[in-house]
């Protein structure tokens, strides 16, 4: 009894849903009416922390005037152990799954409305994908968004996630720092899959791996994703092989095309010809895109901070007017003499 | 490539500032209310570079005595007001608009082209040829000064004269074209040697637009993309935007390799030509806006030889060191021309090539 009694001022959280269960039986057993309706509102009171007048909704009025009714408290009791039961299965499944009692307590006190069921079924389609408790608990900590998601869409996202290559453990990069994996609309993760596959001809094995490196590529504008893309084949002479080596997809246009240009313009980068070649060697991507501003200057470009700002400057005004002339060059131009 | 070795560690600065875009001084007019032009432009945060150089450029007295005045030759040529914006600075002047006298109140050019004009260090009452003269911001400048009882301005291409001769008008009012005897004409400049004889005291022989700056080697132009090279030609045009979509006209085209290769010997022509024509003890400035010394120092020396042996010219170069130093805060000059100063272009001061070199006939 004075378990039950505590289960009941400790779980001042689970109200809602044991309110709801509440309301059911209350409506399908009848019970009486005042002794419910008072027990009911005592409840409420007293989890909550709340004094007398206070009134949490309409809705207690409205079961007690059903005409039959069961003794609320006994109910109420009743569903409160019924809860406490299934969330210490919950627990039990979760201990078993690998987790700790210091996973198990965060993980129900990130966010305490969730049902322990819904809890447990997330958690166990990130397992089922591969991920190992502690990135679980880590990435629903930095994320509990993750917690209110239907769980069969969290089910059929999971295997769409599969199909792409993305369990196994490839998941705990991708769930880190973009967990929208696993909020954003299926067609949107098609669509840069479509543009990596069909318009960049990545292989799906390549798709696979730029997904596990480089998931920001899924915050993309596709347009933009493939422009990308070219600019890395076309302007700079990258193979698809080295565009997933050097996770070049992450980097920012701004700051490739900033660092590129200044090269080539400096003539230290060149476009490769036809058969691949340079008359010298290309610089290696790393040292151009992975490396601080600072040591891209020393060891790369061998140019100053101050040249590379006023180049930047100037650069990012050639941007803005080729977008504007291309933005005014709507119809053809008619041939001139 | 040819000017990786010409100019060593310097060239990938060089050549990054020639494929982006250029900075501009704005030569204010002195035909027009040129006080108020000068106001309005410091309040854009440009300042006058003539002036500055001019009068805070002196180097300091050693040792407490009064510093010798400069030889009358080092003396730049007056009243030219040109201003431009800091170093780093990439803030562009707006277009100019015609004053209410009926001119343009500024002329947006390439500062360092001013400075062969300021080396020419004219002085009221000159008569001055030059050579080559469109588009016409060098021809302008020389009217600003004020000094030219006689201005002749010739370019060997007709249509180049004639914007030439818009420019004039629209800068110059129609008095001090009469008064200054300005004459344009189109003839092929290197026959003025033969027509005029010794006439003019000072000559300014400009040998720049011929629309091939720069030598450059086959593979080079290979691997640039069109519009790179025409940015690269029109640079040294200063204001004239006409040759960057000249795609016929582009001297780079490989057709054109033999006209290329003809260019150093033209050059000397004119210069030759320039030389005779100038009385003795009289100057001549030859300018280029070209990077190789094939066409600068060479030009020069071979003409000055050719002189020597075939006419018994005695010509003299002269020290540009004090000049250059006047200039150095404002311009990025080469270290090591064996004659002559070069500016070269650098993303802070993104002016030039312009090279520019000094000679006095002597016989």
């Amino acid at each position: 009894m004075a378990a039950l009694g505590r289960q009941v001022l400790d779980g001042h959280r689970l109200i809602p849903l044991t309110w709801s269960l509440i309301a059911r039986q209350t409506t399908r057993l009848g019970g009486q009416k005042r002794t419910t309706a008072f027990l009911l509102r005592k409840l409420t009171m007293v989890s909550s922390g709340g004094g007398l007048g206070e009134s949490p909704s309409v809705e207690p009025q409205k079961y007690v005037q059903e005409p039959e009714h069961r003794t609320g408290l006994t109910q109420c009791l009743l569903e409160k152990q019924r809860t406490a039961v299934e969330r210490e299965k919950v627990v039990s499944s979760l201990l078993d799954m690998g987790f700790s009692d210091v996973h198990v307590n965060e993980l129900l006190s990130i966010q305490p409305g969730t049902h322990p069921q819904q809890l447990l079924d997330i958690i166990s389609e990130l397992i089922l994908l591969g991920l190992n408790p502690e990135p679980v608990c880590v990435a629903l900590k930095k994320s509990p968004q993750l917690l209110k998601l239907p769980v069969m869409h969290m089910k059929k996202r999971s295997s769409y996630l599969r199909k792409l290559g993305l369990g196994e453990g490839k998941l705990k990069r991708v769930l880190y720092s973009c967990p929208e994996i696993f909020t954003m609309r299926q067609r949107d993760i098609e669509s840069i899959v479509g543009v990596l596959k069909e318009k960049c001809l990545f292989t799906v094995k390549q798709v696979t791996e730029i997904l596990h490196r480089c998931p920001c590529v899924l915050r993309e504008d596709p347009g933009e994703l493939e422009y990308k893309f070219q600019y890395a084949y076309f302007r700079m002479g990258i193979k698809h092989v080295d565009v997933v080596k050097t996770d070049f997809l992450q980097y920012s246009m701004t700051k490739t095309k900033e660092r590129h240009v200044f090269l080539e313009r400096l003539g230290r980068y060149q476009t490769p010809d036809k058969k691949g070649q340079t008359l010298v060697p290309n610089p290696l991507l790393r040292d151009i895109l992975r490396v601080s501003e600072a040591e891209f200057l020393a060891k790369t470009a061998c140019s100053s901070a101050e040249e590379f700002g006023v180049f930047k400057e100037l650069l990012a005004r050639e941007e803005e007017e080729s977008e504007g002339r291309m933005a005014d060059a709507g119809s053809p131009e008619e041939a001139g003499p | 490539m040819t000017y990786s070795v010409q100019f060593g560690d310097l060239w990938p600065s060089i050549r990054v500032s020639l494929l982006s875009e250029q900075k501009y001084g704005a030569l204010v007019n002195n035909f027009a209310a040129w006080d108020r032009v000068s106001a309005e432009l410091e309040q854009l945060s440009a300042r006058d570079f003539v002036n500055e150089a001019i009068f805070h450029g002196e180097p300091e007295p050693k040792n407490g005595q009064t510093a010798a005045p400069p030889p009358a030759s080092w003396a730049c040529s007056p009243n030219l007001r040109c201003f431009t914006f800091a170093r780093g600075d990439v803030s562009r002047f707006p277009p100019a608009r015609l004053g209410s006298l009926g001119v343009m109140d500024y002329y947006l050019m390439d500062a360092a082209s001013l400075l062969p004009v300021l080396a020419l260090g004219l002085q009221p009452g000159d008569t001055v040829l030059d050579l080559c003269a469109a588009p016409g911001g060098k021809t302008l400048a020389l009217l600003q000064t004020g000094c030219c009882r006689n201005l002749a301005a010739n370019d060997l291409s007709t249509s180049r004269a004639g914007r030439l001769q818009k420019v004039l008008h629209s800068y110059v009012p129609q008095d001090v074209r009469d008064r200054n005897r300005v004459r344009v004409t189109s003839w092929d400049g290197r026959k003025w040697g033969e027509l005029e004889g010794d006439i003019y005291d000072r000559v300014f022989s400009l040998v720049a637009e011929i629309q091939a700056v720069w030598i450059l080697t086959e593979s080079w132009l290979y691997h640039l993309s069109a519009r790179e090279v025409w940015v690269l030609v029109d640079v040294p045009c200063t204001t004239d935007r006409h040759s960057l979509h000249e795609e016929e006209n582009n001297i780079f085209k490989r057709s054109r390799k033999k006209e290329r290769q003809m260019l150093p010997m033209l050059q000397m022509q004119l210069l030759a030509a320039g030389l005779l024509a100038t009385k003795p003890g009289g100057h001549v400035v030859y300018s280029t806006c070209s990077l190789s010394h094939l066409q600068n120092e060479y030009v020069v020396q071979g003409t000055i030889e050719l002189l020597a042996n075939q006419y018994d010219i005695k010509v003299h170069v002269e020290d540009l060191t004090h000049f250059r130093k006047l200039f150095m805060d404002t311009f990025s000059f080469f270290p090591s021309c064996q004659v002559g100063e070069l500016v070269i272009p650098n993303l802070m001061a993104n002016f030039g090539p312009m090279y520019f070199c000094k000679m006095c006939r002597m016989t």
